[in-house]
């Protein structure tokens, strides 16, 4: 069972993306470019909840960070708001260095 | 502990019911739309980051409003036109509080002034590790822009002589409280010179996602200046402490320290080739090259093409006048040997004389990435 906090956060997720949704002219085709969802793993609850509170989850998706970036970008969050425990912040930490770590360029 | 069906019931309690529907109804329409070629990239879906195609833009010199990019750092704010007014307050002898009509009723002008997104071009730089949306080559447009000149506001409130910034103040917020506020200052040089209230874009009025009822425009600068939702115009002393313009939007480059780094402001020259689209098949001797080139406040002065990969540059022809910060629709009629690959590179300089390089150097959070647009076709 999720927690009320959890819930709430979809809640306002769920907001923000039907406005979004219904944003501008429905008529103009557009496409999508990076996967709309954070990809199952170890850490996906977490980033499904403390990252969507703000925005969608392909703000993250097509990141790519090594660990000090992504380290870089929780400390910025949790200074903003989200409260990950620190158990709960490696645990992200990890999920998003695994699925979106630094490109080979 | 709330479980799915609570969940669900605050969703219809909530009012969201309305908002799915409206939601659904604009699903049908996109579905509708998908079958067409995309002329809108979604970079992120909420806030709003859209992206134009480059054949989009490539179809007219003003950039439709229903097509031109999208940069949202915040959920869209809903404001009620009809209750919202403009403060002008801070180091003025006289403070103002102007209702859209009185703003309506203040002389208007209407000008041309392309904006592009300082984080246009961010995911071609050539970074293993970066942040940010991965603009490509579709985060700017071209539009009219009509509404009083702030100075026409700023002459009214009578600025006092220890002013020199202007600080923007805009309705949209974070969802965590705890989030900077998005603010903007610029110097009051800059805001007295061709600043612009727009309370209109391409003879509509400001649609919502580009800041209705009313934004600023900065011509010549990057777009995160070019503030919407504007709420307050505040005139201070110094220029703001806020995170986005003491941290966010600065040059950092490699090894350089991050206190001391630049400001992004004025636009770098840069030009985008329209036709032929990268990959496509061309027939016949000759082909019409076209594009469109911008800069900062010195305008374009000169656009270059080369067909052999940047070894001879020949001068295109700027179609469009030079127009406020307007891009210049630029031409050249190429002809073609057969059956050949051309590479094709286009380069701008802009009035001080400053022109493209062939790559830009990558700065930590990749802004202004104005490396020369190439494209190659096949011609059969």
């Amino acid at each position: 069972m999720w927690t009320r906090r959890a819930w709430a956060a979809l809640l306002l997720a769920s907001l923000a993306a039907a406005a979004a949704w219904s944003a501008g002219d429905a008529s103009v085709a557009r496409r999508e470019v990076y996967p709309p969802e954070f990809p199952a793993g170890d850490g996906k609850a977490l980033a499904d909840r403390y990252c969507q509170i703000c925005h969608s989850a392909s703000l993250a998706t097509q990141q790519a960070k090594d660990s000090t970036g992504w380290e870089k970008t929780l400390a910025q969050m949790e200074k903003w708001g989200i409260r990950p425990t620190p158990a709960e912040h490696d645990s992200l930490r990890r999920y998003l260095l695994s699925h979106f770590g630094p490109r080979a360029r | 502990m709330l479980g799915r069906r609570d969940f669900l019931r605050a969703l219809g309690l909530s009012g969201v019911g309305v908002l799915a529907g409206s939601a659904l109804r604009a699903a049908r329409a996109w579905a509708k739309a998908a079958d067409a070629a995309p002329e809108l990239i979604v970079r992120n879906t909420w806030p709003e980051h859209w992206e134009t195609t480059i054949e989009a833009l490539g179809r007219a010199y003003y950039t439709a409003n229903s097509r031109f990019f999208v940069r949202s750092h915040f959920p869209v704010p809903e404001v009620d036109a009809a209750a919202w007014r403009l403060e002008v307050s801070g180091l003025v002898e006289r403070p103002l509080s102007l209702s859209l009509v009185e703003l309506k009723k203040l002389p208007q002008v209407d000008t041309v002034h392309t904006l592009e997104c300082a984080g246009n071009g961010r995911g071609l730089y050539h970074l293993p590790s970066t942040a940010g949306t991965q603009w490509e080559r579709g985060a700017v447009g071209n539009a009219r822009w009509a509404g009083p000149l702030l100075s026409t506001l700023l002459d009214r409130a009578r600025v006092k002589p220890e002013a020199r910034y202007v600080w923007f103040e805009a309705a949209d917020r974070a969802p965590l409280p705890d989030v900077p506020p998005f603010l903007r200052s610029i110097p009051l040089e800059k805001a007295s010179a061709d600043t612009l209230l727009a309370l209109r874009m391409n003879g509509d009025a400001l649609p919502r996602l580009h800041g209705a009822p009313a934004r600023i425009v900065v011509p010549g600068w990057y777009g995160m200046a070019s503030t919407k939702w504007v709420t307050r115009v505040r005139l201070e002393a110094t220029p703001s402490d806020n995170h986005w313009i003491a941290r966010g939007y600065r040059y950092v480059y490699p090894g350089e320290d991050a206190t001391k780094a630049a400001p992004v402001e004025t636009i770098r020259p840069k030009s985008l080739i329209t036709r032929p689209l990268e990959g496509c098949e061309v027939h016949g001797s000759r082909i019409r090259v076209e594009g469109f080139a911008w800069a900062g406040p010195s305008g374009v002065k000169l656009v270059e093409i080369s067909a052999d990969d940047g070894a001879t540059w020949l001068p295109a022809r700027l179609e469009s006048d030079a127009t406020g910060t307007a891009w210049r629709q630029w031409s050249y009629d190429l002809p073609l040997g057969r059956p050949e690959t051309v590479h094709l590179v286009a380069r701008a300089t802009d009035g001080s004389g400053e022109s493209q390089p062939a790559e830009a150097r990558a700065n930590a959070s990749g802004y202004a990435n104005n490396s020369m647009h190439r494209v190659s076709f096949r011609v059969d």
